[in-house]
């Protein structure tokens, strides 16, 4: 019956505060407004937004020994969710059946172990980082730990449930993902849509002016 | 032939009732036969148990054939497989569970008697750093991942004695399946945590003979007597030595369990298993003490791991050399919010503070 619940009335009420959430907090962005920029322009700013939103995928020259930390663990870390999130066999299963009513071919099982991995180690390095380090710890707020911690819960109790032999572990991992989806557009988390927007609005405003950002 | 008659209705009739009660007489009694036998006393042997005992017995390594393409598709009785599982019930899971109760025990009574180890000075409030972000960072990223291993690896060797009183049948299964894939997925990143230890925690660990020293006088943990120490000490070096040695044996047998792709046999796994398990056990309640002394057993311990600083005091009476070696330094009574400090900490040295040891080893203390 709790696995019916959680899969039936909260799924759906937590992926409308998502969807609705993330789509009121981009238009939020978006409708913003900025004060008119009266300088002549050198240039567009098209080809600074798309070139800023590759070129940010690595650290600039002279960053890179303070940073190497980071990249390394945050991109173990992407990577592995990534790939969990999409290519898991029991994820396609439900994108299939309760979302898209499609699906594709998933993971080999080493694939999916090998992500996993990386995605757990990954995680949990920079949240111990953040934990450890004094500065990030000074300007880590609740939401910074929040985020991480409920994350690696969800990814725990996926990892209990990846048996598919118990309805309770699955309807414990349906609950955790529930509430992710309900906190993401309040927290740090909605990231994952945002950075497309700042990274091009840096390059587009600094291509603008003529910088090569 | 027109003279013979055949046989009448009634007659067909008797003979088919007279073979059909014969049939159900002999499909009835015959099988309690042996029973009647084996009450008069009389013994009936099995035509196949000579065959059978003959092919247990048989000597190993196997050399039949056979089309299956599998490593033990020759093995038509595997007798190495009751001896693991008499040596499982038998002797690891009681002998096991006497070592980690006796250890709670051991140390219960050291904290009864002893209490909690102070800094005799008290806190002087001169801090002198003690390890670099790095370093902790790759201790508990190794110290969470033990955790949740030896969680899951004790549901796995006792929770059927353990948790069904507890949780009942179901409940047990659902925790054993949950604990059984979390220890699957968490192990192989557990190698990667023991070498990151290796790196970051193994200059400094050598023995000296500072350390024999060191173990004759109990590392002062009994009475007043001051054990002379560098920046580890001989409980420190043993137990690192004891996580390198330990874990990389666990994390071999983990893998040769958790992968069986590779051709491995019924009995390599059994071994792997034998292997896995007894240094588990052994690494568990060492485990125990080094939380212990890390926490509740020593004043101003657990500083060094969480803040990455220690009290002067408490570096004067743990490690009197290597306090020594930071005051000529001029690194007693850092302020840890300068921002030299910070500035330190983002030093990807690998080294982290340590001792100021010159390069290529301690300062042979």
């Amino acid at each position: 019956m709790f696995l019916e619940f959680v899969e039936g009335p909260l799924w759906y009420a937590s992926a409308a505060i998502f969807i609705f959430g993330v789509s009121l907090r981009l238009i939020e962005v978006l409708t913003r407004g900025m004060p008119p920029d009266l300088s002549a322009p050198r240039g567009p700013g098209w080809p600074g937004a798309l070139r800023t939103l590759f070129s940010r995928s690595w650290t600039a020259e002279g960053f890179t020994r303070g940073a190497t930390f980071h990249l390394v663990a945050g991109y173990m870390f992407h990577i592995g969710l990534f790939v969990l999130l999409l290519f898991a066999a029991p994820h396609v299963v439900f994108l299939e059946e309760r979302v898209l009513g499609f699906g594709w071919t998933p993971a080999p099982h080493w694939l999916f172990i090998l992500a996993a991995d990386l995605a757990f180690a990954g995680l949990a390095l920079l949240w111990l980082r953040r934990v450890m380090h004094p500065v990030m710890r000074k300007i880590s707020t609740f939401d910074d730990h929040a985020a991480a911690i409920l994350t690696f819960i969800v990814m725990f109790t996926g990892c209990m449930a990846l048996l598919m032999s118990h309805e309770s572990l699955r309807a414990i991992h349906m609950l955790t993902v529930c509430l992710l989806l309900i906190y993401f557009p309040f927290s740090r988390l909605m990231h994952a849509f945002t950075f497309f927007l700042s990274r091009g609005f840096t390059g587009a405003a600094m291509a603008r002016k003529g910088v090569q950002a | 032939m027109s003279d013979i008659a055949a046989p009448s209705p009634r007659l067909r009739y008797r003979r088919a009732f007279r073979i059909s009660v014969l049939l159900l007489a002999f499909v009835l009694i015959v099988p309690l036969v042996p029973y009647g036998l084996a009450a008069t006393g009389v013994q009936l042997t099995n035509p196949g148990a000579d065959l059978w005992r003959e092919v247990r017995q048989r000597v190993q390594p196997y050399e039949a054939t056979t089309q299956v393409k599998d490593i033990d598709g020759a093995a038509l009785i595997n007798t190495w497989g009751e001896t693991w599982r008499e040596f499982r019930s038998d002797r690891l899971v009681p002998i096991g569970g006497g070592i980690l109760l006796g250890t709670l025990g051991l140390i219960a009574a050291f904290y009864l008697i002893r209490g909690r180890i102070r800094i005799e000075g008290g806190r002087s409030g001169e801090l002198v750093p003690r390890f670099s972000v790095n370093q902790r960072v790759v201790h508990w990223f190794a110290a969470g991942l033990f955790v949740i291993l030896g969680l899951t690896g004790l549901v796995l060797l006792y929770g059927r004695y353990v948790l069904i009183p507890l949780l009942g049948p179901e409940g047990f299964s659902a925790t054993a399946a949950a604990c059984k894939e979390v220890h699957n997925l968490f192990g192989p990143i557990f190698p990667f945590a023991i070498v990151g230890l290796m790196v970051l925690f193994g200059r400094g660990n050598r023995f000296r003979w500072l350390d024999v020293k060191w173990f004759i006088k109990a590392g002062g943990l009994f009475g007043h007597r001051i054990a002379d120490s560098g920046y580890y000490n001989g409980g420190q070096k043993t137990w690192f030595w004891m996580t390198v040695l330990f874990g990389l044996l666990i994390s071999i047998s983990g893998l040769v369990l958790d992968f069986p792709l590779f051709g491995q046999g019924r009995e390599l796994m059994a071994a792997a298993h034998v292997v896995h398990a007894v240094i588990a056990v052994v690494f568990i309640a060492a485990s125990l003490g080094h939380i212990y002394i890390g926490t509740l057993g020593m004043e101003g311990a657990s500083e060094s791991m969480t803040r990455g600083y220690v009290d002067g005091n408490w570096a004067k009476e743990h490690h009197n050399l290597w306090y020594a070696e930071m005051e000529k330094a001029g690194m007693v009574g850092v302020d840890e919010n300068a921002l030299e400090e910070v500035r330190r900490h983002d030093d990807i040295d690998f080294r982290g503070f340590g001792s100021p040891l010159p390069k290529g080893g301690d300062t042979g203390h």
